[in-house]
């Protein structure tokens, strides 16, 4: 069968009303007598609760209600733990503290809700605050995950005898032992830091219960609807089929959209039932930036043990992770920082420990990247200073270790976020970073450009390293293909989208099995109402899991049409052939029945039916792989440092990335470069902040820098490879987060190549022309 | 938050000194201060208005005196909250006589703020605190000038 449409550049169909603004998004629903919903934050980060009055805000004209944690009676319980922990790895521990709805008794991190005011408009419920009095006793913040770990800490949980989240140790070989016979060993102490998901809309959520019908409708901008379905059902005692969550149009997710069990999801459908009004809540950015979930927040003690040929011989790494005041999203962060560490490189013996700590700040969940980006950066610039050693090019250790096709699958025996041990599926990450090299011309920069720039009074460096993302990890989506009356085809699935082009790719993969025009296919993502299972968007997983999806359930669907074909002409299945939008017996084009009347002929209104024959031109189709698949690339950066203000440009930036089959070529480029942003803002421009009482000092966008598209490289320079995935009958792997993944690591060690006349070592993964500054200044006095 | 500053007053120690102690003169002194009520020897309670870039609120208060030596030094210790966050502030005056009938007012202290005030206007509250210290020591230079003349 041709392809017409897979790997094709289709403009994406979902942007008519994207690009035109008339998007409709969440705070855009409309409700009919819809009231307000506002939280009262907390100003302290680590406070018993005394007292919260609300007395007066609710003598407030408008306020309808108010509620604080005791109003809520036995409905305020701790959240459900949304991922559990791998139960797989032998001797690991997790002390389970999950998201409450609302502080009661003590607050864990500042931006956690004290109240909630219901109120005729957003603007009343939030002057309201002035009329509550919040009586509490504040205690000292843990914020330094080091300090935090020690026995002698203040506790975040008071019932637990540390701040240990959990405690995880995987090793493969003996490190120790491997670390015997080694020439050369590296240890060094790294911080990667904390960043927002910052997505361009906030979080949003609307409720409306009908009492009549006992059904509660949700709008909302979450990455997970049928987690929201569950959850809201499960707390209010409904069967899920009363409660249908609708995704409208999202302006991102990133990451902490998957996040459920937050303030806003568990509160404000148990509101709209009990006031029986519909309540619209719509997050502001201040509240995004102290209250949803962010991540990164690792500090690293990692060690190398390399024999003087270069050859890698073993890898330790102990590392702290923040997990925030609550740990409902279990590991699945530092778990694929304990994958993604050695899955790049021959790596025969490797000990990796998380220490994952209770802090007072806002919860830890995924933002794109999600413990990979940590995972490759440590292991990148440990190659980097272990290269320095042993006075080897950073890029010959590298071409020295890394996979190659003939070692795939490769199983790297380290557990990850999907509970299996993780095996490389796929891809030549040699090559790949063999073609980066070639692409960007490294030889030349080395012996001409570099030089001559130098001569120039230019400080100009060059980073190359090697990257890899898990992707498209279990345990399964699914989808619904129907062709209707109309000739016009259907998709639903409970995935939802934030801008991934959902419209367009299943629709390019539907539309090729079935014959049609690629805009005849409707996609519907993300509403329990028209498909109803699913786990959620994470982990770049839909072009995979429900890409697959929609490629099995449109065979079923292909198949019904001929037998459809069949029975209606009275011939064989094997003598009918499918034209665009109609099927004919073979020779004979003239007489066709198009789709639609063939749907109609598939959902007989009187006589019988043959048993076991399902109506319409319609199926359902599930995917769950055996586990991730794994994207990989290498890229390579050239940076100029300005002398005077040590700001650092992006000159060059070459990508090489294999997700395996493109879909889209137009949308993969996108999702490389607003990865890539993500990537270059979070090195060069982006970092939260906390300071030591618990208080976040960047809680706008005044004080936390968003790149802007003058701060991005003049070019993104892609180069695809195309080394399928074996586990999946379309060989996809999947792409969001790989341009997030390595920028830290590659300009790093582009930063320390342009002062390679000093032994600059960079630290940390979030910089800034000042903390370059004191960097190049320690380096020089040494 | 740090604090530290010194500012030289035209007039003795005693007038200086006295001076702080009169919660009408600081009133004055104090811009967007709204109220301030004395509670006893060492305790005041008051109400402020302040505004650090894009936030803009009331605060009230405690202002609390102890390890009191008249008329060299005091400490003071501020704790104050409001819609946009709080304050909580422990700050060592010393008042040494030059003298010359001029008193060398030095200040060091530590100041922790959390709230609003500190997510959003963090970057700009250090300005804003000069400013405020700024404006005060100007009028307080202008009551002081007035007191002293007038004994």
């Amino acid at each position: 069968m041709t392809a017409k449409y897979l790997s094709q550049p289709i403009k994406r169909l979902e942007d008519k009303y994207l690009l035109t603004g008339n998007a409709r998004y969440v705070d855009d629903i409309e409700v009919p007598g819809v009231l307000h919903a506002a939280f009262l934050r907390s100003d302290y980060a680590h406070a018993k609760i005394n007292k919260i009055d609300v007395s007066e805000a609710r003598k407030r004209p408008g306020v309808v209600a108010v509620f604080t944690a005791e109003d809520f009676g036995d409905f305020w319980k701790p959240g459900p733990l949304q991922v559990p922990p791998p139960t797989a790895i032998a001797g690991s521990k997790f002390n389970a503290r999950t998201i409450v709805p609302i502080a009661k008794d003590k607050i864990r991190y500042s931006g956690e809700a004290l109240a909630v005011v219901i109120a005729e408009s957003r603007y009343i419920a939030e002057d309201a605050f002035d009329d509550i009095i919040v009586d509490v006793e504040p205690l000292p913040a843990v914020i330094d995950l080091e300090k935090a770990w020690e026995d002698t800490s203040v506790l975040v949980h008071d019932d637990l005898p540390s701040n240990m989240a959990a405690l995880v140790s995987q090793e493969v070989g003996n490190y120790e032992e491997a670390k015997k016979n080694a020439d050369v060993v590296v240890s060094k102490r790294m911080l990667v830091e904390h960043v927002a998901g910052a997505a361009m809309e906030n979080r949003g959520f609307v409720a409306k219960w009908d009492e009549q019908d006992q059904q509660m409708t949700i709008w909302a901008n979450t990455q997970s609807p049928l987690t929201v379905r569950g959850s809201v059902a499960r707390n209010l005692g409904l069967a899920e089929s009363q409660v249908r969550v609708i995704t409208p149009y999202i302006g991102g997710g990133f990451g902490p959209k998957v996040m459920t069990s937050l303030s806003d999801d568990v509160l404000i459908p148990w509101i709209a039932k009990k006031l029986n009004r519909p309540i619209k809540w719509t997050e502001d950015r201040r509240e995004n930036f102290l209250a949803t979930t962010s991540e990164r927040d690792q500090i690293h003690h990692c060690e190398i043990a390399l024999k003087k040929d270069g050859t890698i011989l073993g890898f330790k790494d102990v590392f702290y992770h923040n997990t925030g005041a609550y740990d409902s999203y279990g590991m699945t962060v530092p778990l694929n920082t304990q994958t993604h560490t050695i899955s790049n490189y021959r790596v025969p013996n490797f000990y990796t420990e998380i220490r994952m700590v209770f802090t007072n700040t806002m919860v830890v969940t995924p933002v794109r990247g999600a413990g990979r980006s940590e995972g490759v950066f440590v292991m990148e610039r440990m190659i980097d200073f272990a290269a320095k050693k042993l006075g080897m090019d950073p890029t010959e250790l590298r071409l020295k270790n890394l996979l190659t096709a003939e070692e795939m699958p490769h199983k790297t025996g380290i557990i990850g976020q999907d509970f299996v041990a993780n095996v490389l599926d796929s891809g030549d990450y040699l090559d790949n970073y063999q073609k980066c090299l070639k692409a960007v011309d490294y030889e030349k920069f080395r012996k001409e450009i570099q030089p001559k720039a130098r001569k120039e009074g230019k400080r100009l460096g060059i980073g190359v390293v090697a990257f890899t993302e898990g992707t498209a990890v279990g345990p399964y989506e699914g989808c619904k293909v129907t062709i209707s009356t109309n000739g016009k085809v259907t998709m639903a699935t409970g995935y939802s989208t934030q801008g991934q082009g959902h419209q367009t790719v299943f629709a390019q993969i539907i539309a090729d099995q079935l014959n049609v025009k690629v805009e005849d296919v409707k996609v519907i993502t993300g509403d329990t109402g028209s498909f109803a299972w699913g786990a959620g968007t994470f982990a770049s997983r839909g072009a995979t899991l429900v890409g697959t999806a929609s490629y099995l359930a449109a065979q079923k669907v292909r198949a019904k049409i001929f037998a459809t074909a069949s029975k209606a002409f009275g011939v064989p299945e094997d003598e009918i052939e499918l034209g665009e939008g109609f099927v004919f017996v073979k020779g004979k084009p003239e007489n066709k029945i198009t789709l639609g009347d063939l749907a109609i002929k598939a959902n007989p209104m009187r006589g019988v039916v043959e048993p076991g024959v399902e109506p319409g031109l319609e199926a359902t189709a599930y995917y769950g792989p055996p586990h991730g698949a794994t994207g990989s690339g290498a890229l390579a950066v050239i940076v100029s440092v300005d002398p005077e203000t040590y700001k650092v440009k992006v000159e060059r930036f070459v990508m090489v990335d294999d997700c395996g089959t493109i879909i889209n070529p137009l949308i993969l480029d996108g999702q490389i470069d607003g990865g890539v942003s993500m990537g270059i803002g979070n090195t060069l421009y982006e970092k939260m902040v906390y300071d030591e009482n618990g208080q976040m000092l960047t809680a706008s966008f005044m004080d936390y820098l968003m790149p802007q598209a003058t701060d991005m490289p003049k070019k993104i320079e892609i180069i695809h490879q195309h080394n399928k995935s074996p586990l999946n009958p379309l060989g996809i792997k999947g792409i969001g987060e790989a341009g997030a993944i390595p920028p830290g690591p590659a300009i790093c060690q582009a930063l320390e190549d342009a002062f390679s006349e000093i032994p600059l070592e960079i630290l940390e993964s979030n910089l800034n022309p000042s903390i370059i500054y004191d960097y190049v200044k320690k380096a020089r006095n040494s | 938050m740090k604090v530290e500053g010194e500012h030289l007053f035209k007039a003795p120690r005693e007038v200086v000194y006295e001076m702080f102690n009169d919660p009408n003169a600081l009133g004055a002194a104090v811009p967007g201060l709204q109220k301030m009520t004395k509670i006893d020897a060492s305790h005041y309670e008051a109400t402020l208005g302040i505004r650090v870039g894009p936030v803009s609120a009331n605060f009230s208060g405690t202002l609390t005196l102890t390890d009191e030596v008249p008329p060299e030094k005091v400490t003071l210790i501020v704790e104050g909250k409001g819609g946009a966050g709080f304050v909580k502030g422990v700050g060592h005056v010393n008042f040494e006589d030059l003298g010359d009938k001029t008193t060398m007012m030095r200040y060091v202290g530590e100041a922790n703020i959390g709230g609003t005030l500190a997510s959003v206007g963090q970057r700009m509250i250090d300005s804003v605190s000069k400013s405020i210290f700024k404006t005060a020591f100007e009028k307080l230079d202008k009551i002081l000038e007035e007191r002293w003349q007038q004994k």
